[in-house]
C-alpha cells in the first residue's frame, strides 16, 4: 500500500487519420498520462492536431458565449462516446460562428435599444428644461446666417477639453444642464468660420445631438407625447427582441447541447495536442501508463483502431524519474488524507506514498489528544450529517470523531465526565508523567520511522550518498538512536551509558566530516559552518523529540478544560448547569478540537514530511472522458 | 530627509537606484557584441531557448518588462491608498499595450496564438481579463467585454469613438488619452507632503507626451488646432491647458519651440526635427526624475521616479539587444539610444551609405 504504482513509458505510432479514434480510446481507459517531450526522431516535426485544437478552442468559446447569452446550462458529462472527426469539428466551429453572429447581432440590438432609451430619456429631460424657458426655441433649432448651433450632450469628463478645442475655432460651449455623467450643452459658433474638423472633434468628444422639435413652442404636450410614445415603442421592441432571442435559443437548444457533447468528446485529442508529433501520415504519441495496465490499453487500441499501430513500453530511465507521474491514492476513506498530503506536495515517483501512514498516525495523535466518547461522537455525527457540504472531506471528520471516541473509551471520558463509564486504561490526569513518557516514546518511534522512510526513499531513487550521510539519513538515524540510548541511561542511572554515547559521538563526527567535505571557502568559514551544522543536528533531534510532548500535553489539557467546565457548571443552578455543560462542550469541540487539529498537522508536516518526503513529484493525470 | 512613514520604501528605492545604468555604462553596453551583452545581463538562456530572431526579441522584451513590473510590485507593497493606486495607474500602460495588441489582432483577424505571443505577462493588479477578451470576435465585442471590468471608462470611450469614426487611430488615441487623463486626474488629488513632487514628476511625463503629440498631430498628420487640442492632456507641469491652447494655434516647429515656457524653450532651441525634440524632451523629463530620485523628500515620488528611469534603462537595453539581433548598423542603434543629436545620426548614416557605394 505504501509502495508507488509502477509506471511504464509508452510510445504509440498510429496513422494520423486514426488520432481521433486513438485519443477517444485512450481517454475511455483513463490510463494514459501524456508526455509532451518531443520524440528523438527529428523527422517527427509537425503538430497533426493543431488545426483540430484551434477549431475546438474557437468552437468552445463560441458555445460558451452562446450559453451565457441564452442562459443555457451546458452538461459537463458525455452521454455516448463517439469519434469526432476533424471535418465535423470544423463544421461545428463554422456553424457556431454563424450562430454567434446572429446571437451577437440580437445582443447588440438590445444594447442599442438601451442606448436609444437612454437618449430618449435625456431628450425628455432636455425638452422639459427648454419648455420652461421663455425664449424663442426656433433660434436654437435652426442655424442662422451668422450662427452655427448644436444642441446635445457630451460626457462630463470630456467637457473641459471640448470647450477648449471649440474655443480655438471661436465656438462657445454653454452648459445648461447636468444629468448623471452627461452634460447637456448648446454649442454656438460663427457660421462662416466653422472648422472642417468640427464633426471629428464632436465625435471624438462623444457629443450626441438632441434636436429641438419644431412643435415644442406651440404644442409641448404633443412633443412630450411623441417622446413617451417613442419610449414605449423602444420598450416594446426590446421585449419583442428578447422574446425573439429566447425563441431562437429554444429552437437551437437541442443542437447546442449536441454541440457540447461533440466538444467534450473532441477534448481528449485537444489535450493530446502538445504531446503529438507527426511526419506525413504517421503520428507519434508518448505517455505514462501504470505497468499493470499496458496490456489492457493495447487490447483496447486493438479493438478500436481501424488501421495497424505500434505500441512499445519500457521502464522509466533513471534520468527521467522526475518526469514520471505518481498515482495518487484513490481509496475513498484515504482521499481526504491524500488531499492534505497534496497540500505539502506530491510524492516523487519511487518515493513511499505517505498517505496511509499519515492517516494512521494522524488519527492516533488526534484521538489521544482529544479523547472523549461524547465529543468524538458529536464530531463523527456532524461529519455524517454534513457529508454533502463537506464533499470528500466527510470521511476525515468521521474517522477523527471515531478515533476520539475510541480514545474516550480508553480514558473513560464522556463529554468530559470521567465517572459515567469505566476507563479501559486510565484518565490522562491520573498519571501525567506516564503520559508524557509515552508521548516521548511515541515521538522517538515517529522520528525513527520518518528517518527510515527517508533512507528508503533515497535508496529507491538511487541517491545512496544522501541515504547514508544526508539529512535524516542512516548515520543521522544511528546518531539519534544512540542519543536516545544515552539519554535513557542518563535518566535511569544518572550517567551516560558508555556505548550509546560513543556511538553517538562517532556518528556525529562522521556527519561533521561529511559536512566539512561539502563546504567550500576559507578554513575558518568551513569550520564555523560545520560547527553550527553539527550543533543544529544535536539540538534539532532533541527539540524535535521534545516537540511530541504536546501529544500528552493536549490530552492533559483536554481533561483540565473539562474539569473547568464542570467546576463552573457546579456553581450554577440546574438550568445554568445544563447550559454551561452544553456551551462548555461546544467550546471544547470547536476551539480545542481546532487547535489539536492544527498541532497534529504541524507534527506531521514538520516532524514527518520534512524528513522523508520531497513532495517534488507530479500527479498522474490521465486523459479521461467526463462521465457521470 | 525623506518622510518617516515611508522609511522602508525610501531605503528600498535608494538600494534599487544603485542598479540604474549611467550614460557611460549604456555607451559601453552599446558597443558589446550580442553574446557578451546578454551574458552580462543574464539573458543568455532566453536567447538559447528561442528559435528565431523575432522570438528571441520577443522573449527579451518580455523578460525586461517582467523585471520592471516585478520591481513595481516590490515598491507598491509598503504603499496603500492613493499612492499605491497612482503607481498601479502608471503600470497600467502595459495592460493598455496588451489591449492595443488585442485590438490590432482583432482588426487584422489574427489567430489567437499569434496575438497571445505578443502579449505581456502582467502581474495580477494590472492584468486584463485576457481569457474573456480572447473570446471576442470583433473590436466592438472586445470593448463591450472590457466594459464590465475596471477598464470600463477607457473601454466605453474607445468603443464610442470607434463606433463613430471606425478608425484605428481614433481608437488608440482614445485609449492613450484616457490613460494619461487618468494619471493627471489621479495626481491632482494629492496634497502635502507628496503632491508637489508627484505633480512635478507626472507633469514632466505629460509635458513630454503633449509636446510630441502636438508636433506630430499638427505637423505630421495635419490635424486642426481644435482637434489637436482635444487629444492633448493638460499637464500638471509646464504645459497646462492655457499653454496648450496657445501652442496648438501655432504653425511650424520653430514657433512652437519659441512659445514653450522656460526651461523647455532653452533646452529645445535649435531642434530641427521632431526626433531631436523627442531626444531633448526625454533628457528633460529624465533630468527631473533623476533630481527627484536623488534629492526628493517624498518616497512615493522617488519610487515612481525610479520606475520611470528604470523603464527608460530597460528600453535602452532592449534597443541595443534588438539592434544586435537584427544586425542593424551601429549608428541606427545609436539613434535609438538617442546618444547624439538626431541630425548627426542621420548624417552618419548617409556617410556610411556613401562609403558603401
Amino acid at each position: 500500500m505504501l509502495s508507488p504504482t509502477a509506471m511504464k513509458h509508452v510510445r504509440l505510432l498510429v496513422l494520423a487519420e486514426d488520432l481521433p479514434t486513438a485519443s477517444l480510446a485512450l481517454a475511455e481507459t483513463g490510463l494514459f498520462h501524456p508526455d509532451a517531450r518531443a520524440p528523438d526522431e527529428a523527422r517527427l516535426d509537425t503538430a497533426p492536431a493543431r488545426d483540430y485544437r484551434r477549431h475546438h478552442e474557437r468552437a468552445r468559446q463560441r458555445l460558451d458565449k452562446l450559453a451565457e447569452l441564452l442562459d443555457l446550462a451546458l452538461p459537463q458529462h458525455i452521454d455516448q462516446p463517439r469519434v469526432i472527426e476533424p471535418e465535423s469539428l470544423a463544421a461545428l466551429d463554422h456553424w457556431l460562428g454563424e450562430l454567434w453572429q446572429t446571437a451577437s447581432a440580437h445582443a447588440e440590438g438590445l444594447r442599442q435599444l438601451d442606448d436609444e432609451a437612454r437618449l430618449v430619456a435625456e431628450h425628455q429631460a432636455a425638452l422639459a428644461n427648454f419648455a420652461a424657458l421663455d425664449i424663442d426655441l426656433a433660434v436654437l433649432r435652426n442655424n442662422t446666417r451668422f450662427l452655427d448651433i448644436h444642441v446635445g450632450m457630451v460626457p462630463r469628463e470630456n467637457l473641459a477639453r471640448l470647450g477648449g478645442a471649440l474655443g480655438l475655432a471661436h465656438y462657445l460651449v454653454h452648459v445648461y444642464m447636468q444629468r448623471g455623467d452627461q452634460t447637456h450643452v448648446v454649442i454656438v459658433g460663427p457660421s462662416d468660420a466653422a472648422p472642417e474638423s468640427l464633426p471629428q472633434v464632436l465625435a471624438a468628444a462623444g457629443f450626441q445631438a438632441l434636436p429641438i422639435p419644431v412643435e415644442l413652442d406651440r404644442e409641448p404636450a404633443r412633443v412630450r407625447q411623441q417622446l413617451e410614445t417613442r419610449s414605449a415603442d423602444i420598450a416594446r421592441r426590446r421585449a419583442a427582441l428578447e422574446r425573439e432571442l429566447a425563441e431562437w435559443g429554444a429552437d437551437h437548444r437541442a443542437q447546442l447541447l449536441a454541440a457540447q457533447q461533440t466538444l467534450l468528446l473532441a477534448a481528449p485529442l485537444v489535450a493530446l495536442d502538445p504531446a503529438l508529433r507527426a511526419s506525413g501520415p504517421l503520428a507519434h504519441l508518448a505517455g505514462w501508463v501504470p505497468a499493470s495496465a499496458v496490456e489492457a490499453l493495447e487490447q483496447r487500441l486493438r479493438e478500436t483502431l481501424p488501421h495497424p499501430f505500434a505500441l512499445s513500453a519500457r521502464d522509466p530511465r533513471a534520468d527521467e524519474r522526475r518526469l514520471v507521474p505518481t498515482v495518487i491514492t484513490r481509496n475513498r476513506l484515504l482521499a481526504p488524507f491524500a488531499t492534505l498530503v497534496g497540500q505539502y506536495g506530491i510524492p516523487e515517483y519511487g518515493e513511499v506514498d505517505p498517505t496511509p501512514l499519515f492517516a494512521v498516525t494522524f488519527l492516533l495523535m488526534f484521538g489521544s489528544m482529544f479523547g472523549d466518547l461524547g465529543q468524538g461522537a458529536v464530531i463523527a455525527l456532524a461529519a455524517w450529517l454534513l457529508r454533502r457540504r463537506l464533499g470528500r472531506f466527510w470521511p476525515f471528520g468521521l474517522l477523527a470523531g471515531l478515533s476520539s471516541m475510541a480514545f474516550g473509551l480508553v480514558f473513560g471520558s464522556v463529554f468530559g465526565n470521567e465517572h459515567l463509564i469505566p476507563a479501559l486504561w486510565m484518565s490522562p490526569l491520573t498519571d501525567p508523567l506516564r503520559m508524557l513518557t509515552l508521548a516521548l516514546l511515541w515521538g522517538v518511534g515517529f522520528i525513527t520511522l520518518a528517518c527510515t522512510l527517508a533512507i528508503y526513499n533515497r535508496v529507491a531513487v538511487g541517491r545512496w550518498r544522501d541515504a547514508v550521510l544526508g539529512h535524516h539519513g542512516a548515520v543521522n538515524l544511528v546518531f539519534y538512536l544512540a542519543l536516545v540510548g544515552a539519554g535513557v541511561g542518563l535518566a535511569e542511572d544518572g550517567a551516560l551509558a558508555p556505548w550509546p554515547a560513543t556511538i553517538a559521538g562517532l556518528a556525529l563526527a562522521t556527519l561533521a566530516w561529511a559536512s566539512w567535505r561539502e563546504q567550500q571557502g576559507p578554513l575558518i568559514e568551513r569550520a564555523l559552518v560545520v560547527f553550527i551544522a553539527t550543533l543544529e543536528t544535536v539540538i534539532g533531534y532533541v527539540s524535535n523529540t521534545l516537540s511530541f510532548l504536546r501529544v500528552a500535553a493536549f490530552g492533559l489539557n483536554h481533561v483540565a478544560l473539562a474539569i473547568a467546565v464542570y467546576t463552573l457548571a457546579g456553581m450554577l443552578g440546574e438550568v445554568g448547569h445544563l447550559i454551561t455543560l452544553v456551551l462548555g462542550n461546544l467550546f471544547i469541540i470547536v476551539l480545542e478540537g481546532g487547535i489539536v487539529m492544527i498541532q497534529v498537522m504541524r507534527l506531521q508536516y514538520y516532524e514527518g514530511f520534512s524528513r522523508y518526503f520531497s513532495g517534488d513529484g507530479h500527479a498522474f493525470a490521465p486523459l479521461r472522458l467526463p462521465r457521470d | 530627509m525623506a518622510d518617516a512613514d515611508h522609511a522602508y520604501l525610501d531605503a528600498r528605492v535608494s538600494m534599487m537606484a544603485t542598479g540604474l545604468h549611467d550614460p557611460d555604462t549604456i555607451d559601453r553596453l552599446a558597443t558589446l557584441p550580442l553574446s557578451a551583452l546578454v551574458d552580462q545581463l543574464g539573458l543568455d538562456a532566453l536567447l538559447d531557448a528561442a528559435p528565431s530572431p523575432r522570438a528571441r526579441s520577443r522573449a527579451i522584451e518580455q523578460a525586461l518588462v517582467h523585471q520592471l513590473l516585478a520591481e513595481l510590485q516590490v515598491l507598491i507593497r509598503p504603499l496603500q491608498g492613493d499612492e499605491r493606486e497612482l503607481m498601479l495607474a502608471w503600470g497600467r500602460k502595459y495592460a493598455l499595450y496588451n489591449l492595443k495588441t488585442l485590438l490590432r489582432g482583432k482588426l487584422h483577424a489574427l489567430e489567437a496564438e499569434t496575438i497571445a505571443e505578443q502579449l505581456f505577462d502582467l502581474p495580477a493588479p494590472i492584468r486584463l481579463p485576457i481569457h474573456t477578451l480572447f473570446r471576442a470576435e470583433s473590436v466592438e465585442e472586445l470593448l463591450r467585454q472590457l466594459e464590465t471590468g475596471p477598464y470600463r471608462q477607457i473601454a466605453r470611450q474607445a468603443r464610442e469613438v470607434y463606433a463613430r469614426r471606425r478608425e484605428p487611430f481614433a481608437l488608440e488615441a482614445a485609449i492613450d488619452q484616457h490613460y494619461y487623463l487618468g494619471l493627471a486626474r489621479h495626481v491632482r488629488t494629492f496634497g502635502a507632503p507628496h503632491g508637489t513632487a508627484l505633480r512635478r514628476l507626472i507633469g514632466a511625463a505629460l509635458d513630454r507626451v503633449d509636446l510630441l503629440w502636438l508636433l506630430r498631430f499638427r505637423l505630421c498628420y495635419g490635424l486642426s488646432p481644435s482637434e489637436t487640442f482635444y487629444w492633448l492632456v493638460p499637464s500638471t507641469g509646464l504645459l497646462g491647458r492655457e499653454r496648450l491652447l496657445r501652442l496648438v494655434a501655432l504653425d511650424g516647429l520653430e514657433p512652437v519651440i519659441e512659445a514653450l515656457p522656460a526651461p523647455l524653450a532653452g533646452q529645445l532651441a535649435g531642434s530641427e526635427d521632431i526626433a531631436e525634440v523627442q531626444r531633448r524632451v526625454n533628457i528633460h523629463s529624465a533630468t527631473i526624475a533623476r533630481a527627484l530620485l536623488a534629492h526628493g523628500d517624498s518616497a512615493p515620488a522617488r519610487a515612481l521616479a525610479y520606475l520611470m528611469l528604470r523603464e527608460a534603462d530597460l528600453l535602452r537595453l532592449f534597443a541595443i539587444i534588438q539592434g544586435r539581433l537584427l544586425g542593424l548598423a551601429q549608428h541606427t542603434i545609436d539613434a535609438a539610444l538617442e546618444r547624439a543629436p538626431s541630425g548627426c545620426t542621420w548624417r552618419a548614416a548617409a556617410c556610411t551609405r556613401r562609403e558603401e557605394t
